[in-house]
């Protein structure tokens, strides 16, 4: 589904990944663990499209598509979803408005029917059931005013509203208690399909006792430097990535 | 005698002709109320930029006199939008009766015209502004043509907003238009009023309007205007309210016209429970420039003012906003609160804002806050990310930016229009 093959990528001047080469394919979960710096986010937002984050060398394609030449709305239309760290507030534009623009605005791009207010608000009420999320968060602007938890819970509606096929998580854990961390993992897990893939970035391995991976990927220094499965996030956990840079 | 500028120098010496032609022309009281305009207009001359509450504004593209620009031949007249049973309108600087529709007024509000007004020797209505400092204001009691005189009975409200057109067209006239304009409410009467000032883009010229409005207590003016002047225009207005107690004035703005465009307001409250509202956004592009100056004088205790503005500038726009806040010794119990915002779509925009609060009593609740910036590129990803395009995504950001200032309009129709009115102006961005 995602082929990303020596991918090199510069932040305002300066390079952070340094090649980085993974496959994900249809049904595979894969994680990318690594510290502080190694380039984590760097690689989330470059495969969803940010400004400023410049491919210097290498490919990624999705699908088989050059997912580079895309727009961000493009990528989302065809399936691409980041699950932000740091969720962004969006003061004057009520969740409602701005979850059915979005949804209508990837039907429309796929030539799919849009959806009239009814039918939307039918949708997205059996959304926000599943995941425990209270209908009023609807009418409040875009992330504004919500505690890291419901910021985060918030990503995960969107994530199942919008039902991607390729889902990227970055430090979704980050900020959560355990209980928000299990339903942030219980609307991932409830996506999960053999059309679909995940890649899940994130620094410690709890979140992956709840979302658990195929692959598990060590990012150091703008480069993939080990993979294994699930049992390398556990090691990782045990010893610490000081340890495996030493290596 | 100090040199003129060029344009205040027309005027002196167009005044003895013009004055012959001016309603009024043979009352003397007008006549004396014109010529201490004058007088006073001759003093002053045009402000520059070393008056200090000139400073962001420089009015030489004016003052050196008006360009004669082609404009497009046989421009319609553009009708109004805004519904509503009763509409007064002004072409070219006079009240036309054919465009009009005034006979649906209910008793005890009298709509008329000041030319008529001031043909009948009214000139007691306009009040005295001998003291008064402003050039502009001394220039239109000088050469105050027309405008409208509104009166309104104890007790009496209009439902229906009324509607006053200023429209500047091609054809006959001089190219400056100083309206006059006088709102009087009576004890607990509560009114609506919709003010437009319309030109034919690349039609230039100079509309100098002054409003006088005196709310005694507890009456209630929702004052509302959209100033859609041509591109090519001038625009300097000023607008004075005294507000008796428990009176409510709520003005809002919308600036979307006119090359250089200032909107000067002045809000004396004199009595406790009076509410003063003044609001606006302020929406160009190009080479425009809108100034907005607002003064509010609390001058008894127990009452309170709002002022939120918000500017939209794209091109090389320019903006200003200056707020003054006075609170006179023993006027306690007062809230004032002021904020400015504005959104530059432009690196080449930009926006100078003053705020001054003056206060000379220790028992009040004041606060301003400014704030200018670029749309968030933090917000336009987060939205493209989700599969909204660049373009939609810009749009809903504006929108968002100008939606909270909009709700503050009470009357709903307003709001409506003034939200499809800058609809418009943000699909061309």
């Amino acid at each position: 589904m995602l082929e990303i093959k020596d991918l090199h990528a510069t932040v305002g001047g300066k390079e952070i990944l340094k090649g980085i080469t993974l496959s994900i394919k249809a049904g595979e979960i894969h994680a990318v663990m690594g510290p502080n710096g190694a380039g984590k986010s760097t690689l989330s937002y470059v495969l969803a499209g940010r400004d400023g984050y410049e491919v210097t060398s290498g490919e990624v394609l999705y699908k088989g598509e050059n997912l580079l030449d895309l727009s961000p709305d493009e990528r989302a239309a065809k399936g691409i979803f980041l699950a932000f760290q740091y969720p962004v507030e969006i003061p004057g534009v009520p969740s409602a408005t701005f979850l059915k623009t979005a949804y209508n605005a990837q039907r429309k791009a796929r030539g799919e029917p849009e959806v009239d207010a009814m039918e939307f608000l039918k949708l997205i009420r059996e959304k926000t059931k599943e995941l425990g999320i209270k209908d009023d968060m609807l009418k409040r602007a875009v992330n504004v005013g919500f505690s890291g938890g419901e910021k985060k819970r918030n990503e995960v509606l969107q994530m199942s509203l919008l039902e991607p096929d390729m889902m990227l998580l970055d430090e979704t854990d980050s900020g959560l208690d355990i209980d928000a961390l299990k339903i942030a993992a219980d609307g991932v897990n409830r996506l999960r399909s053999p059309e679909r893939a995940a890649l899940v970035i994130t620094h410690y391995q709890r979140l992956l006792d709840y979302i658990v991976p195929d692959f598990v990927h060590v990012l150091a220094d703008g480069k993939i430097v080990k993979s294994g499965d699930k049992s390398l996030a556990l090691e990782l956990e045990e010893k610490g990535y000081a340890a495996l840079s030493a290596a | 005698m100090k040199n003129l500028t060029p344009l205040a120098q027309t005027y002196l010496d167009r005044f003895d002709t013009a004055r012959e032609s001016l309603p009024g022309h043979d009352n003397p009281a007008v006549v004396a109320l014109r010529e201490s305009g004058l007088a006073r207009f001759a003093s002053l001359d045009f402000p520059g930029r070393k008056v200090e509450e000139w400073r962001f504004t420089n009015l030489s593209p004016l003052t050196k006199g008006i360009e004669t620009t082609e404009a497009p031949a046989n421009a319609a007249l553009p009708a109004a939008e805004f519904e509503t049973p009763h509409i007064m309108t002004f072409v070219n600087g006079h009240f036309s009766a054919n465009e009009s529709r005034l006979d649906k007024l209910p008793d005890g509000v009298k709509l008329s015209s000041v030319a008529a007004e001031l043909d009948a020797g009214n000139s007691a209505l306009l009040g005295s502004d001998a003291e008064d400092k402003r050039a502009v204001v001394a220039l239109n009691t000088a050469f105050m043509e027309d405008g409208f005189v509104l009166m309104v009975e104890d007790g009496v409200s209009v439902t229906e907003p009324i509607l006053i057109r200023f429209l500047s067209l091609l054809g006959t006239g001089t190219n400056a238009h100083h309206m006059r304009n006088v709102i009087r409410l009576g004890q607990n009467s509560a009114i609506t009023l919709v003010e437009e000032h319309a030109g034919i883009d690349g039609h230039a010229y100079f509309a100098n309007p002054m409003t006088n409005i005196t709310l005694a207590a507890d009456a209630k003016l929702n004052h509302y205007k959209y100033q859609a002047e041509s591109n090519t225009a001038f625009h300097l207005a000023n607008t004075d309210t005294e507000l008796a107690a428990g009176a409510v004035y709520e003005n809002f703005a919308l600036t979307t016209g006119a090359r250089l465009a200032r909107n000067e307001l002045e809000s004396r409250i004199t009595g406790s429970g009076a509410v003063s509202i003044l609001n606006g956004a302020y929406l160009i592009r190009g080479q425009q420039h809108a100034d907005t100056t607002t003064i509010t004088r609390h001058l008894v205790p127990e009452n309170e003012s709002r002022q939120v503005y918000k500017g939209i500038l794209d091109g090389e726009a320019q903006g200003v906003f200056q707020g003054k806040i006075q609170i006179v010794p023993d006027a306690q119990q007062v809230n004032g609160d002021q904020l400015s915002r504005s959104l530059l779509l432009s690196d080449r925009a930009s926006v100078s804002v003053k705020p001054e609060l003056e206060i000379h009593a220790d028992d009040v609740k004041c606060s301003h806050g400014a704030s200018s910036g670029e749309l968030d590129e933090d917000a336009l990803f987060y939205l493209q990310s989700r599969g909204i395009d660049e373009k939609s995504a810009r749009k809903m950001l504006i929108d968002a930016f100008l939606a909270d200032v909009l709700e503050e309009i009470s009357n709903d129709g307003v709001r409506e229009y003034f939200a499809k009115v800058t609809a418009r102006w943000m699909d061309k961005v």
